[in-house]
């Protein structure tokens, strides 16, 4: 009988494939860990027979990477020697137990079967677990099983069907981890042994570190641009002509094609025109079906904008939990930027799930019972996972809050996609009046179909119109000519700042969150309930202990990888009270986007360009297009470039640092 | 000969309703190469005209002046036939506020536009002064004009004159016809506002460098007022 070593990522990823595969499976303690069991069980994989299957698991990354001892001393060496000193690869004192233990076990197996996440980061930890068991039994067939969700038929089928690791993807994520350690630990050393001296000291164990991460400053750079277009905004009046007439009773507004002018004159001469004119001609009159489209399926990025702005979570707590309800079977992988649904997947079963749920479970009756439709395909395909959707029914009330609330919008985004657009009738109606242009719109919802069950989405009724027919005239009651005032920006809010970050290529959709996470957590912007008064202001997330042990390096990569279940607990701190998040930066976070477009680089580094470039020769490794070193010394020459035109030019940041802070402080 | 060549120039000119002052002509005429054939004379000619500042180069008939009382406030309406000549001296957007403007203009000193909420590098590779098609506002715009007499009048281009935007050069001139004029205000209308091109290179160099600075200070001023 062979034996089989399977190996997940995480324990609950572990605990939850070895029931399916082997139910009830015998859990063995491992020496030097607390969370991680081996469970022993035999199984037939359809490839090998009948096995006798250890499965155990990691917690996230069990390498890491560090300079050698010569430079990781502060004071030992140039920061700029940072760009290329030597780098060693080696298990994580913390992963050593883990690490043992995949050893131990590996002697004994013929193969060696890998159970992580299906992504980038899952491929590269597989490379990992792969390097470690090698070492012990050189002999060992190594592949890897691919799924998206925990769910039972789904984990058998995968079992069935082992593929090979994906190098190339194991590739691109091994740049990126060379270049975060690098850039992060150049830029943080220098920047920080620059300015120390004049940052006010604010709780001394934590030092004085000012981190640099190539993904953290253009994210404080949108959080900082959009701060100064709110404080340099200058209000400014407009005006603008309303026409009213009425019809069969109903008052009908209508308004100004223009919308409104920044000229008073402008529109005193137009107002007049108007007033000399005496009536108006109607040009078009048309009643038509509209609709409003059923939402995408769910990717990422959207679960994590629709949970800051409805859900009342932060990006990351959203993550946090749905990462839990996937590892619970609940849900599939939520790490996804596919919003299309695969036309072999049978919807209707997961629907039909829903059926038994008290407050949506009509909804879904009704889907089955002929309502279902197909739904929509947006643009994007990963290859890897479908769009996040329900996989298993729970309870609801068997959840606690934050996992209620974002399992209910999976189950309502999910059925509603399932189901039909909203259908109305949309009317309306153009005047020309003095040359100028009016128009009115009205909608009458017909059919709300997937807004029962997705309320989300607004889409209401309007007012009625009369009936009016081209070419007929009438004398308007009304026109008035009024003013207005533009109105400020506001702070930018986290669905604002996701949308800003996905657009322009900053992080992954499953890294955003925790360079959100990690710029409050830097102190460099702070985050407040929108709305929620000047006092509010909640100088939210004082991270874990582990945040910067005064080596500071700026991961791309996710950090709390495996520990996310410690991260949910602390992370939900931040003010309850309800409402979007908007992010303020600190003087130290202005002092430091402002110091580096000073500078004058062609590029600043608080612009997201160059990570953008980053993000695409990533992917470029992933398909085989570039190489992982070239990447590397390319990414090296470019950010080396601008290392040395920075530290030439320190005065510049040295002159912006302290001028804000002397004076705000 | 000069002066054949003199009355050809003025017919061809003429033709386009502009008529040069005779010492421009003269001028002109003695800075060029006797030998040049004529068809070539004209171009450079009008070329040579569209970059001069009317109010010096030009003596126009009356009829294509404004009327001496055409900044009468008190006239609802009144029609001229034109075709008059003029030159632009100023142009605003007034259909988007004055700090938008400020904050675009800011962004293409930066060398970045936006598309949706991408921001864009707009790399040096575009030919010199090429505006990227996202910026070109559709106004409506508020001119100022003046005739060859100096007789200023705003304009307003409410319909969309094809050619007029903010990215004009300041010394365009305009033939216009047919306008009506509206509380002293001249209303461009598509079909009865040609555009004849050329610039004043000066008046064109100060305009553009003080745009910036002149919105910010327009929008302060504004937002005291109101």
């Amino acid at each position: 009988m062979g034996r089989i070593l399977c190996v997940a990522e995480k324990p609950s990823i572990a605990k939850a494939v070895a029931n399916h595969l082997g139910g009830q499976v015998r859990a063995e303690s491992i020496r030097g860990t607390q969370y991680i069991k081996n469970y022993k069980f035999d199984y037939n994989f359809q490839r090998w027979g009948e096995s006798s299957v250890t499965f155990t698991c990691v917690a996230g990354h069990v390498q890491q990477q560090e300079f050698t001892d010569r430079y990781r001393k502060w004071h030992a060496c140039q920061p700029s020697d940072l760009f290329d000193a030597p780098i060693h690869t080696f298990v994580a004192e913390s992963k050593k137990a883990i690490a043992a233990n995949i050893e131990q076990q590996a002697r004994y197996a013929n193969v060696l079967f890998i159970w992580t996440d299906c992504d980038r980061e899952g491929e590269h930890i597989g490379t990992e677990i792969r390097e470690i068991a090698l070492k012990a039994n050189r002999n060992l067939e190594v592949v890897r099983a691919k799924f998206s969700n925990i769910e039972r038929a789904h984990i058998i089928a995968a079992a069935r069907n082992p593929v090979p690791l994906d190098q190339a993807q194991a590739n691109a994520v091994s740049a990126r981890i060379e270049l975060d350690l690098r850039l992060g630990a150049a830029f943080t050393r220098m920047q920080t042994l620059s300015l120390q001296n004049m940052i006010p000291q604010q709780g001394e164990e934590r030092g004085k570190l000012i981190s640099y991460g190539s993904c953290q400053f253009p994210t404080l750079g949108f959080v900082v641009d959009r701060y100064l277009r709110v404080r340099n905004f200058v209000p400014e009046p407009f005006w603008y002509i309303k026409v009213v007439h009425e019809k069969d009773d109903i008052n009908v507004k209508f308004s100004w094609r223009r919308g409104h002018l920044f000229d008073r004159m402008a529109v005193t001469i137009i107002y007049e025109r108007c007033l000399i004119s005496k009536t108006a001609k109607v040009t078009k009159m048309q009643t038509k079906p509209t609709k409003k489209w059923k939402p995408l399926p769910l990717t990422t990025v959207e679960l994590q904008k629709m949970g800051s702005r409805f859900l009342n979570m932060t990006s990351q707590e959203v993550m946090n939990v749905a990462e839990h309800l996937y590892t619970q079977g609940w849900i599939s992988y939520p790490r996804t930027e596919t919003d299309q649904f695969d036309a072999g997947m049978d919807l209707r079963a997961l629907v039909q799930k829903q059926v038994q749920d008290s407050q949506w479970g009509g909804f879904a009756q009704g889907l089955v019972n002929g309502g279902f439709s197909q739904p929509r395909d947006g643009r994007n395909n990963d290859k890897a996972h479908p769009p996040i959707h329900p996989v298993n029914y729970v309870v609801p009330s068997t959840l606690n809050e934050q996992q209620r609330k974002v399992y209910q919008f999976v189950v309502r985004r999910f059925l509603a996609c399932c189901s039909e657009d909203a259908v109305g009738e949309a009317t309306d109606i153009e005047i020309e009046y003095g040359g100028e242009t009016f128009h009115a719109h009205g909608l009458t919802v017909i059919a709300r179909n997937y807004l029962d069950v997705y309320p989300f989405d607004k889409w209401e009724s309007s007012q009625n119109l009369p009936q009016y027919t081209v070419g007929e005239t009438f004398e308007p009651n009304e026109a008035t000519m009024h003013d207005g005032k533009t109105s400020s920006p506001t702070y930018l809010t986290e669905p604002e700042l996701i949308a800003l970050m996905d657009a322009n290529g900053i992080g992954t959709d499953a890294t955003m969150a925790e360079h959100i996470a990690k710029i409050k957590e830097r102190e460099y912007v702070i985050s407040r309930t929108k709305g929620g008064g000047g006092g509010a202001t909640t100088a939210s997330t004082r991270g874990g202990a582990a945040a910067g042990r005064g080596r500071g390096r700026g991961r791309g990569g996710r950090g709390g990888r495996g520990g996310a279940a410690a991260q949910s607990g602390g992370a939900s701190g931040g003010s309850g009270t309800g409402g979007v998040q908007e992010f303020i930066p600190t003087t130290l976070g202005i002092a430091l986007i402002e110091g580096y477009d000073n500078v004058g680089i062609e590029t600043s580094l608080s612009k997201p360009f160059l990570r953008k470039e980053m993000e695409v020769q990533m992917k470029a490794i992933c398909e085989g297009r570039s190489t992982r070193n070239d990447v590397v010394q390319q990414n090296l020459d470019q950010y080396r470039a601008m290392f040395n035109r920075t530290t030439q030019q320190i005065n510049v940041l040295k002159a912006v640092s302290i001028s804000p802070l002397a004076l705000l402080s | 000969m000069a002066n054949n060549l003199c009355t050809e120039l003025k017919v061809h000119l003429s033709s386009r309703h502009l008529h040069p002052t005779d010492a421009w002509l003269q001028t002109f005429i003695s800075t060029v190469r006797p030998n040049t054939p004529i068809p070539a004379l004209k171009q450079t000619c009008l070329f040579r005209l569209l970059a001069t500042d009317i109010t010096n180069s030009l003596d126009q008939p009356q009829s294509s002046l404004f009327p001496s009382d055409v900044l009468n406030a008190k006239a609802q309406s009144r029609f001229l036939a034109g075709p008059i000549v003029c030159q632009v001296l100023d142009i605003e957007d007034i259909g988007s506020s004055r700090w938008s403007q400020v904050e675009s203009l800011e962004a293409t000193e930066r060398g970045e536009t936006t598309k949706g909420r991408e921001i864009i590098r707009v790399t040096d590779d575009e030919p010199n002064g090429a505006i990227p098609t996202s910026t070109i506002s559709k106004g409506p715009f508020k001119i100022l004009l003046q005739d060859a007499k100096g007789t200023k009048v705003y304009a307003l281009d409410l319909s969309g004159t094809n050619g007029l935007h903010t990215g004009i050069s300041m010394g365009t001139k305009l033939v216009i016809r047919n306008a009506d004029v509206r509380r002293a205000v001249l209303m461009l209308e598509p079909g009865r506002t040609q555009i004849l091109g050329g610039k004043i290179e000066a008046l064109d160099k100060v305009w553009k460098e003080g745009r910036k600075e002149r919105l910010m200070a327009a929008a302060r001023a504004q937002n005291s007022e109101a």
